[in-house]
């Protein structure tokens, strides 16, 4: 990531260089990661693939409303369990197959983003925050009490999805190469609709929105009308997110993909960290926080994944002083961010990568 | 020795290892919830695990036990089990202790082809057929409602029954076999009510159990709800025929440690220390003088199924495949009794597992039914509150 | 007319001890306009406090209260002056990053110190139960009432008559205007948030003797906060006040006449609703 980036094209139009390698960066990493299946066969890094790139997704998602728009949405899950129960239960009552019920898993994840936006969008800041809580909370209770529709609290086991049949192909999903591929399309689908809503009209209103609601309406923006459009793109994202995962996970349970703390929460953990309202920031979040996570949870896998020697001692003291303190390593980690990379890790490499192409030719006076 | 009569006659414990035999090294997965909501009850599994691999070392099998926490969320079991199942090429993995989370990977393990043992998730569906390489100790949630009800209704006749539980898996389903076994044995089910743990007040929905003048209250809570809840009975004066705690939370230490509000209080459990199981006793002193607290029905669970597995592993070398084979084939015997995972009634590599049911009396927990687990006679019904 | 009767006084009592909790928030973000997502720790801190007093000591709960409040007073000052006042420009997007991480490294750091066993705290009380006029009144609940009503009408005082209290309140309505008046608001913040700490440990000391105490304790406290100090208006402590009462007596009522497993969600739809015809609380300023 920190590499240099190449020598720009003409001196006159560094940025524009400098986002096309950027491109070209991103382009040559994403073929390296649709290349690693092929040459690693074994489930466990596959597995963490999976796992990253639904993180990425799901904070690609959240960016939208609350990078880009400065909407601060902490209730998500609402949409990530809407999404997955509306995908399982097609499966399970009307054998509705999952590529067909993702569809359905973003069109109600939309239904419902309407409704929960009609109400939480025209209020501000904290108010919203808490109001957006609230919403996926109501809809994690309703699930758990209407248990006749729902399953309540025993929730649903996935049963094996049929196979999909296209001409000339044949896809089972079973295993983890095409959930590894299903995820990373999605992935770069997400971080590509950011890219392109940032240099959309669309893009320009939400920033406004988000510098200053009051001028931005004040200038003719219609804040309840693109805080929406920006809440309804997001949340067919996070639903779909939601439809794989339990595809993925084959079972779910309202505590499970309604949770605050585990679904609502680590999507703005991922976002917040990485740098929110650009398109690197949720990626570069979740490259950060995922991996550091599972490898305080379990420091075997650095080993299985062949990054550790077999023998490293570091195994030893992660499992000996953190097995029960991964949690609180992680939260500190989160107040470092804060204290010492306010703008996010992206933003702080960002400096640091200005700083230091800055130094053997003066700086020009910032435009 | 041939190493399968070796592995017989140390499944039986009978005999420790000769002097200068080799000894057998056995890998082992174990998915437990050492952080997160679960953590208190996961503490208990991670001891009895802890004691399990004690004593088969002096059985002669050496464990290496690769653990994994997976917080209680399902993504983190599943996480756990691809790593030990293709990473460490583990014999046999023992957990998760979740329903939510035995769920999220029972799959996996049917995938890998890897054994897993559920030491004490209650979730009926886990066991059901066509999950080969799927075990479990524990019994599942319907045989809580049957032990209970049964114990209660060979020495009262109560005619009516109030259900109050958690809104998790384990209340719902609990309940909802307890609902069903109850209609059937002619009880009218006079209130239905579940909730949301955690709440520090559940006086209005006990006040309006009170009004139905229920003879039965069974209630299915996690450790600490049952205290509240039966704190909270006591002082708004409900007085059924009898109190039925549908395990969990009124089978723990502390509950019983409540003198005020557990004397005769009626739970199930998977295990206690005098049902004359093998070792159970002695398991249960040794636990408590190392641990410095008694041992619940999961220390004994976890206990018991790492040695099942690690026994298991022991007489096949090792192999996850032929591992799977020796547990379905294979019978044991210790602290939960005799083990066998057969398939029965819907269920499939299940322990037929009998839970005794106990009841506060004199601040001990005694165990009064089954018969041929029952130390004590049950008091019934209750007489009020002190 | 029983039944009504009991669950209203029950949601009264409970609403007393919410209210402690709420003002504690709405100090902290009238005065900094942090919304402080570790505030439900630190009411699990002051439970912990107070368990270890009791067990250790022998110290009833309600006299633990002499020293949690102080100490957590002190810790909520130290967070503020080491980690949150750094962060006092930050986005509200990286102080809620900040509480959320402070709140997880609380718990955990707990979890660490106490094991995550659950903590239960018994006194001679803690299931008596006074019978009135046919009522059955939780004798712990209603000393925690009135030592919750007590704390409050004694905050109320602090702000209302005291130079320092007089201080805090123009901090909280125009910080910049504070300052020009010379009012050294960092040390404002650091009582402010000294306040919401104590008051939410004294809500943990307060509810030790009936409730349960487990590191993750905490996160039930800090959304029932939060929904108390927004309905009531954010920064108002006559809103908390009045909100923590609401739901209080709301969670009650709805568990006997909508259904136990559906009173949270009757407090958030109500939440929602008065959010919808009011968004910024019932008694909140036109904008927060």
């Amino acid at each position: 990531m920190l590499a240099p980036p190449p020598l720009p094209a003409s001196a006159s139009a560094p940025r524009a260089g400098a986002r096309a390698a950027g491109t070209w960066l991103a382009a040559a990493a994403v073929a390296l990661l649709a290349l690693f299946p092929v040459l690693v066969a074994r489930p466990y890094p596959l597995h963490m693939g999976v796992v990253l790139f639904l993180a990425v997704l799901e904070a690609a998602a959240w960016n939208l409303v609350g990078g880009i728009a400065g909407q601060y949405s902490v209730g998500h899950a609402v949409y990530f369990g809407a999404g997955a129960y509306a995908a399982v239960m097609l499966l399970e009552r009307l054998g509705i197959a999952p590529w067909w019920g993702i569809w359905a898993a973003a069109l109600c994840a939309v239904l419902l983003g309407l409704v929960v936006g009609t109400i939480t969008l025209r209020l501000r800041g904290p108010y919203f925050v808490l109001a957006s809580i609230a919403a996926a909370e109501v809809a994690r209770l309703a699930v758990l009490h209407f248990r006749a529709f729902t399953h309540g609290a025993q929730g649903f086991v996935v049963a094996e999805p049929p196979v999909l049949r296209l001409p000339g192909l044949s896809l089972t999903f079973d295993g983890k190469r095409p959930f590894y591929y299903l995820t990373l399309a999605l992935a770069v689908l997400a971080v590509a609709v950011n890219r392109a809503v940032l240099r959309s009209r669309l893009g320009y209103q939400l920033l406004a929105v988000r510098e200053d609601q009051d001028a931005a309406h004040s200038l003719g923006i219609r804040l309840s009308l693109v805080k929406n459009q920006a809440l309804a793109i997001s949340a067919a994202l996070t639903g779909v997110a939601g439809a794989v995962f339990a595809g993925y996970s084959r079972f779910i349970d309202p505590d499970t993909v309604f949770s605050l703390t585990d679904v609502s929460v680590p999507m703005v953990l991922y976002c917040l960290a990485g740098g929110a309202g650009t398109v690197e920031g949720p990626v570069v979040g979740a490259l950060l926080l995922v991996p550091v996570s599972e490898a305080l949870r379990n420091p075997r896998g650095l080993v299985s994944l062949g990054l550790l020697p077999a023998g490293s001692g570091v195994v030893g003291f992660v499992e000996r002083h953190l097995s029960q303190a991964h949690q609180l390593v992680y939260g500190l980690l989160l107040v470092l961010i804060v204290l010492f990379a306010p703008e996010g890790v992206a933003g702080l490499l960002r400096r640091l990568l200005r700083r230091s192409r800055a130094r053997p030719r003066p700086a020009p006076p910032p435009a | 020795m041939p190493q399968r009569l070796r592995g017989l006659v140390l499944a039986a414990g009978l005999l420790l290892p000769p002097p200068g035999l080799a000894v057998e090294k056995v890998k082992l997965g174990f998915v437990n919830s050492m952080t997160g909501p679960e953590a208190p009850i996961g503490e208990n599994l991670t001891h009895g695990a802890d004691l399990a691999v004690e004593d088969l070392r002096r059985e002669g099998i050496e464990v290496e036990l690769s653990r994994q926490d997976d917080g209680g969320k399902q993504q983190n079991a599943m996480s756990a089990v691809e790593e030990l199942a293709t990473g460490e090429g583990v014999a046999a993995i023992v957990g998760p202790y979740t329903s939510a989370s035995a769920n999220a990977v029972v799959s996996l393990a049917q995938q890998y082809q890897v054994p897993l043992l559920i030491p004490a998730a209650a979730k009926e569906e886990l066991t059901r057929p066509g999950k080969p390489y799927v075990f479990r100790l524990n019994a599942p949630a319907h045989v809580y409602a049957e032990a209970l009800l049964d114990a209660v209704l060979a020495v009262g006749k109560p005619r009516t029954i109030a259900f109050i539980y958690e809104s998790t898996d384990f209340g719902t389903s609990v309940s909802a076999a307890g609902k069903e076994l109850a209609a059937r044995r002619g009880l009218r089910v006079v209130a239905d009510e579940a909730y949301q743990q955690g709440a520090p007040d559940y006086r209005s929905t006990l006040t309006r159990i009170k009004a139905l003048r229920p003879d039965l209250v069974f209630m299915v809570s996690y450790v600490a709800d049952a205290i509240l809840l039966m704190r909270q009975s006591r002082e708004l004066r409900l007085e059924p025929q009898a109190f039925l705690g549908g395990g969990a939370g009124f089978d723990t230490a502390q509950f019983q440690g409540e003198h005020d509000i557990s004397e005769l209080v009626f739970s199930v459990t998977q295990w206690t220390p005098d049902t004359g199981w093998p070792g159970a006793a002695e398991f249960a002193a040794r636990y408590a003088a190392r641990f410095g607290k008694k041992p619940t029905y999961h220390a004994a669970c976890a206990y018991e199924a790492v040695r099942i597995a690690a026994q298991a592993a022991a007489r096949v070398g090792g192999d996850p495949r032929k591992t799977r084979d020796a547990l379905a084939a294979g019978s044991f015997s210790g602290v939960l009794g005799a083990v066998r995972f057969e398939s029965f009634d819907g269920f499939m590599n299940q322990n037929r597992h009998a839970m005794p049911v106990i009841q506060y009396q004199d601040g001990r927990a005694q165990t009064v039914s089954p018969p041929e687990f029952a130390r004590r006679k049950p008091v019934y019904p209750f007489p009020g509150w002190k | 007319m029983i039944l009504f009767l009991q669950s209203l006084l029950s949601g009264v009592l409970m609403g007393g001890v919410y209210a402690l909790v709420g003002i504690g928030l709405t100090l902290v973000f009238g005065v900094m306009r942090i919304v402080n997502f570790a505030h439900g720790e630190l009411v699990m801190l002051g439970m912990y406090l107070a368990w270890f007093l009791f067990t250790r000591l022998g110290w009833d709960p309600y006299l633990s209260l002499v020293v949690v409040a102080p100490a957590l007073f002190l810790w909520g000052a130290l967070l503020q002056a080491a980690v949150v006042g750094r962060a006092l420009h930050a986005l509200p997007e990286n102080q809620m990053l900040l509480t959320i991480g402070l709140g997880l490294a609380m718990s955990n750091a707990a979890m660490l110190a106490f094991t995550a066993d659950y903590r239960i705290l018994t006194t001679s009380y803690s299931s008596s139960g006074l019978q009135v006029l046919g009522l059955s009144v939780s004798e712990p609940m209603l000393a925690a009432f009135l030592v919750a009503v007590g704390v409050t009408a004694g905050l109320y005082l602090f702000l209302l008559r005291t130079d320092t209290g007089r201080a805090i309140r123009a901090t909280a309505q125009d910080r910049e205007a504070a300052q020009l008046m010379g009012i050294d608001v960092r040390r404002m913040s650091l009582v402010a948030f000294g306040l919401g700490a104590a008051l939410a440990g004294t809500a943990g000391a307060l509810v030790s003797p009936t409730y349960y105490i487990y590191p993750q304790v905490g996160g039930a406290f800090t959304l029932k906060a939060f929904v108390i100090v927004v309905l009531g208006g954010m920064g108002s402590v006559v809103g908390a006040t009045l909100g923590g009462l609401l739901v209080g007596v709301t969670e009650s009522l709805a568990a006997v006449y909508v259904a136990s497993d559906l009173k949270e969600l009757v407090v958030y739809s109500l939440f929602l609703l008065v959010l919808v015809a009011r968004p910024s609380g019932l008694l909140g300023k036109a904008r927060a």
